[in-house]
């Protein structure tokens, strides 16, 4: 039961709604826009890698990640390491954007995923699917794991000339948690997740 | 051959629920049946809000440019860095790949960003008939590199964590940080208060 007509969000074409295939994407025809990209079991999928995601988050944040060794002193970084220390160079603004963009919402956006999917997945209604997935649309782009892993590999080539670098556990969960965040946002069938939403509130 | 403007939802009297993508008649309601938002045909004040989003921005990309982002201290010699002289410093010490990652993510993606933006609020403003595909692909990656700024804030962060030995190694986040760190989520907000269904709104059809 899909729509009859829909439009695309970017130039306002009326269309009549393409069924692709698995794996098939679907383009609007005037301005390229993609429209769908369904995804086998991405219900399920979304799931598991959320679930993943949320394991993987804890030594991420916890573990240390970099250390580094100048003149015999050594040093540990965790990722919350840089929050603290701008912190505690009075730079609250960007220590709050740091905060934000690296740690709490990678958190929320794993947690929304994860409510999400398993509501579908039990296929229970609950009132506040809308508002999970509507946050999770706007809180997507400021979750910034890949960038902070290219802030990671540009501060590490900056210090390899002055200290020895040493590469903790935490680097590696963090990775792990780098992959498991890009499949999660490939496998996610947004276009699937809201028309599930919608039929699911239909029920009584 | 016959003129006539582009056909659109909303002029064949359709409205898309921004949120959730379902297909409402127009004036029927103000509220999206399937997820309860309320529903515009266009983002509201869209091309106000991204206005004075670019404005601030400007503004903050002055000191951000101008200020130094970071101070590098070695064995008691302290040496302070803007954004420029950091990539002019690692182009020094032989890193010229990341010397251009920098350039790229803190230099020409804000600028490109700002300029980009201006342009298409032009073409809306004075109904400029345009390439609309095109503009709207610009848009696109507009929207999408935005994100890829804050790499040299990330940068910075893990340094003043990790390099933090008193007067021995130190390096300390200056005032352009927040300046830089501002323009980039000013113009992250500016990307995403754009409509770009503006642009074709008033394209017209040569048949
Ligand atoms: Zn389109």
């Amino acid at each position: 039961m899909s729509p009859r007509y829909e439009a695309c969000p970017e130039c306002d074409l009326l269309l009549k709604p393409a069924a692709p295939e698995h794996g098939e994407k679907a383009h609007c025809p005037r301005c390229g826009y993609l429209l769908q990209r369904p995804r086998k079991h991405s219900i399920e999928r979304t799931l598991a890698l959320s679930l993943a995601g949320l394991i993987l988050i804890v030594p991420a944040n916890l573990l240390p990640m970099v250390g580094i060794k100048i003149f015999g002193n050594s040093h540990d970084g965790t990722l919350w390491s840089g929050v603290l220390a701008l912190l505690k160079e009075d730079m609250w603004a960007v220590a709050v954007l740091v905060l934000i963009s690296s740690v709490l919402l990678p958190l929320v956006n794993l947690g929304l995923a994860f409510l999400i999917s398993f509501h579908l997945f039990i296929q229970k209604a609950n009132f506040h699917l809308f508002h999970w997935m509507r946050w999770l649309q706007h809180l997507n782009e400021w979750a910034m794991l890949e960038v902070y892993a290219l802030g990671i590999i540009v501060a590490c080539v900056k210090l390899a000339g002055m200290a020895e670098l040493r590469f903790g556990f935490g680097l590696y969960a963090f990775i792990a948690l780098l992959i498991v965040n890009t499949l999660l946002s490939n496998e996610l069938d947004s276009y699937l997740f809201w028309r599930r939403i919608a039929q699911l509130s239909k029920k009584p | 051959m016959t003129i006539k403007p582009l056909n659109t939802a909303q002029k064949q009297g359709f409205i898309r629920c921004h949120e959730c993508g379902n297909l409402i008649k127009s004036l029927a309601e103000t509220l999206c049946p399937v997820c309860g938002h309320s529903v515009t045909s266009r983002k509201p004040h869209s091309v106000q809000h991204t206005i004075a989003l670019i404005i601030s921005a400007l503004c903050l990309y002055i000191p951000a440019n101008i200020f130094p982002i970071m101070s590098v201290t070695q064995l008691g010699v302290a040496e302070t860095h803007t954004i420029i002289g950091g990539i002019v410093a690692l182009i020094h010490s032989d890193m010229l790949p990341i010397a251009l990652l920098v350039l790229v993510a803190s230099i020409l993606v804000p600028l490109m960003k700002l300029l980009g933006l201006s342009l298409l609020l032009l073409c809306v403003h004075y109904q400029w008939q345009v390439n609309a595909r095109l503009f709207t692909r610009l848009y696109r990656v507009i929207a999408f590199v935005g994100r890829w700024s804050m790499l040299d804030i990330f940068m910075i962060s893990i340094l003043v964590a990790l390099v933090d030995l008193g007067g021995v190694a130190q390096v300390i986040a200056g005032p352009a940080a927040t300046a830089f760190a501002a323009v980039v989520v000013l113009t992250m907000f500016a990307a995403k208060s754009f409509d770009p269904r503006l642009i074709w709104d008033h394209q017209f059809s040569y048949e």
